[in-house]
């Protein structure tokens, strides 16, 4: 990969790089401590000594900013990485055994699919009570569908292929030309859509931690961050403002990388 | 030639007819609230955002002034109580509902027997005194009870027994009068928008109508707080409630706005669930009240803009105790009281309303005031649908809650919290039988003097047990344009639309 001649893959791959080094340093880059509160100093505005400000409890906007990309990056890779193992799984059993097998698992796609996507989540996460462990196997439950469909497409494109027909003229075992040889090639779609899908889980666990079923008060997280600061947007922008352009900046690295990489495997979404 | 006339013709009478609207439109009153009202039925709600609005519709027999602190005359001109206090004969005025029919006694006969006898009442119990209702003739009603009763008058002048016609209630049916009621006070309900707004417009039948000054009132509903804030600065609502505590600093420096802080009967407490260990153990309850900064709550929340609070009976309402015990913020004292109980290092589930601004930043704050004195605090947000089922279910330890008073007499709230009556003495599961039978026998006692003593008493005892924690006493805040003139609400919640003024 020549990442010179693709800037914006070197710029989304720099942002990614950037948030995971913020939060594996957190506690070294962290000014303050993310949940102490100081009385005295409330909805001050940034200054030198608190350069994103403060919010009604005194806390560092900056610290909490810092910490919570530790929970943010968790959720956009753990929420992603269930569902593309377990949908790559499936996807891949049903494309290529086909029939009954292929029956049985595209039913039980279709129902999941009939319902609406975070109707299905908060019912789930509100039977295994609230919490980011709650949400990570709501995701895990409910979003592998999307990976076993596009897997299940490109193997069922790939098993009447020239180079599958002669794996299986060779004698090789179905194992071996199922994953040797079929999904290394099936697998360019879903990668592309991991990184798009690491975006709308992000906008997801914000979502679901906004209505408090995600993550729990004290906890840095930005979308919480984004939902405690909303009463004071025109009072004290910067409570919103900068847990607000942390979650931009993510979501666009990931946004760049997923193109990159489109362009770089040629598939077109 | 004829066309230019005609021309000239049109333009003024648009001008007029553009004219008459704004001057139309001058007299009606927007005011902006967090959510639209439920119902007309005044039995079949017991919530804040209808009673505001019966008021404005309907009358009561017995009215609460403005200061909220005493009785005065409404539908009944006067009442006459018989010496063993069990007969009560009331007096009515001459006035007619909008519809320019009478208000008898029977009307009133049938809205005190409906309360306590028809299925959609939320408020059977309270009303279950009253043994009869009948009217003698057109204009008097006479009321017999149970028992005695010292709250019967007060429980007169809630919104909820709002005088409602009995025979449009069963021509029209109970659905079509709850959806367009006839009213009997100073407006009529002309539309109601579900979800969006409640136009109603001046009752020319009502009996003060001369007192009225407005043509009409809008409550329309938007729920965001920062949009209703924004609207009237913008001047697209005269006036807006539940102004947050965060913007009252802010509003107050726009000279084309007025924000109101009118003294209220909100009380914000902390319940404590006495059936899970070791909150069954009183000197683990006071040892939580000692760890509690109640002061910083209330700068970090309400911007300071409440009253620490000693007493469950709220500051300015009837027998408030003001020399009640307030135990002042002392972590080290709760952590030598939590350690002479044995509780050291325990672990609390605290159940948060998801959404509600105020409830989460107490949750924040507790928490960590809490873990200065060695308690941990799990917080559990959850859907405000689901809490107060959890609440009485009694899947928690630690929820805060409030509550406005209903009437004057404080009667009613300390049934519901320490009466051991209904809902587990308001989910705490608070048992004290000393308590219990102070609170039946205040019911009854008809000496003013004695029954004061009593409630000084029960807040005493009350709070020895720490039945729950008092937090802070917060005014209603409100704010409408400069040109508004009084709107205002009285500590019970009523708003005088009666005498607002648009300029």
């Amino acid at each position: 990969m020549q990442i010179g001649r693709r800037p914006m893959l070197g710029f989304g791959l720099a942002l990614l790089a950037g948030a995971l080094l913020v939060a594996l340093a957190a506690p070294l880059i962290a000014p303050f401590d993310p949940i102490f509160q100081d009385g005295t100093m409330r909805l001050q505005p940034p200054s030198l000594a608190h350069l994103f400000g403060t919010d009604n409890f005194g806390r560092d906007v900056l610290s909490r900013v810092i910490w919570g990309a530790r929970i943010d990056l968790q959720i956009a890779v753990l929420g992603v990485v269930f569902p593309f193992l377990i949908g790559t799984a499936i996807g891949t059993l049903a494309g290529f055994f086909g029939g009954w097998v292929d029956a049985v698992l595209m039913r039980i796609i279709d129902v999941i699919l009939a319902f609406p996507f975070l109707v299905l989540m908060l019912s789930i996460i509100a039977i295994l009570g609230p919490g980011l462990k709650s949400f990570f196997i709501a995701m895990a439950l409910v979003g592998w569908v999307s990976y076993a469909r596009l897997i299940r497409a490109q193997i069922l494109v790939l098993k009447t292929q020239d180079f599958a027909v002669a794996a299986e003229s060779l004698g090789f075992s179905r194992m071996r030309i199922m994953f040797r040889h079929l999904l290394p090639n099936a697998l360019a779609g879903s990668l592309v859509f991991v990184m798009s899908d690491a975006v709308l889980v992000l906008l997801g666990g914000a979502a679901i931690s906004y209505i408090g079923l995600g993550v729990q008060p004290p906890v840095a997280e930005w979308g919480v961050m984004v939902a405690e600061g909303q009463a004071f947007v025109t009072t004290a922008w910067w409570i919103t403002v900068f847990p607000g352009l942390a979650i931009v900046l993510l979501a666009f690295g990931f946004s760049l990388v997923g193109d990159a990489l489109g362009d770089l495997l040629g598939v077109r979404e | 030639m004829t066309r230019k006339w005609a021309r000239v013709g049109l333009i003024a009478l648009t001008v007029s007819l553009g004219l008459g609207s704004i001057a139309e439109a001058a007299g009606v009153l927007t005011i902006g609230r967090r959510e639209d009202g439920t119902t007309f039925d005044p039995i079949a709600t017991a919530q804040n955002v209808d009673f505001w609005v019966f008021s404005n519709v309907y009358d009561v027999l017995v009215r609460v002034d403005k200061t909220g602190t005493k009785l005065e005359p409404g539908l009944a001109e006067s009442w006459d109580i018989s010496q063993d206090g069990l007969t009560y004969t009331f007096h009515l005025r001459d006035a007619n509902f909008s519809d320019g029919t009478p208000i008898t006694a029977e009307d009133a006969a049938f809205t005190l027997l409906r309360i306590r006898d028809n299925e959609l009442s939320l408020w059977s119990d309270s009303y279950s005194v009253i043994d009869t209702a009948e009217a003698t003739d057109a204009k008097t009603l006479v009321v017999t009870l149970k028992t005695a009763s010292a709250p019967f008058l007060s429980t007169m002048a809630m919104p909820a027994v709002s005088v409602v016609s009995k025979a449009g209630m069963e021509s029209m049916g109970e659905e079509a009068y709850a959806e367009k009621p006839i009213a009997s006070g100073a407006f009529t309900v002309e539309e109601w928008r579900r979800g969006d707004r409640v136009i109603l417009k001046k009752n020319p039948e009502f009996w003060e109508a001369d007192r009225v000054s407005l043509d009409g009132v809008e409550w329309i509903s938007v729920p965001d707080d920062n949009s209703r804030m924004l609207s009237v600065q913008a001047g697209e609502l005269d006036a807006a409630i539940f102004v947050p505590f965060s913007r009252v600093e802010e509003l107050k420096k726009d000279p084309n706005l007025k924000v109101s802080a009118d003294p209220s009967t909100r009380e914000d407490h902390l319940l404590l669930n006495h059936e899970h260990e070791p909150l069954n153990d009183p000197k683990v309850r006071e040892a939580l009240d000692y760890a509690i900064d109640k002061q910083a709550i209330i700068d970090t929340v309400t911007f300071g803009q409440a009253q620490v609070a000693n007493s469950y009976i709220p500051a300015g309402a009837l027998y408030h105790n003001d020399a009640n015990l307030l135990r002042p913020y002392d972590p080290e004292k709760a952590k030598a009281l939590l350690a002479e109980a044995g509780a050291e290092g325990v672990t609390l589930d605290y159940v948060v309303n998801a959404g509600n601004e105020v409830d989460e930043q107490i949750a924040v704050l507790l928490q960590q005031q809490l873990a200065g004195a060695g308690v941990t605090v799990n917080l559990q947000k959850m859907d405000p649908s689901m809490t107060w089922d959890m609440l009485l279910n009694g899947e928690y330890d630690l929820s805060v809650m409030y509550w406005t008073n209903d009437i004057l007499d404080p009667d009613q709230k300390t049934t519901f919290v320490l009466g051991h009556d209904v809902n587990m003495n308001y989910m705490t599961r608070y048992q004290n039988d000393e308590v219990k039978q102070l609170v039946a026998d205040a019911r009854l006692e008809m000496d003013a003097a004695k029954r004061e003593a009593m409630y000084m008493k029960i807040q005493e005892l009350s709070k020895a047990d720490t039945h729950w924690i008092d937090l802070y006493y917060s005014p209603f805040i409100n704010v409408s344009r400069a040109n508004i003139e009084g709107f205002t609400q009285n500590p019970l919640g009523r708003f005088f639309l009666e005498d607002t003024v648009k300029n």
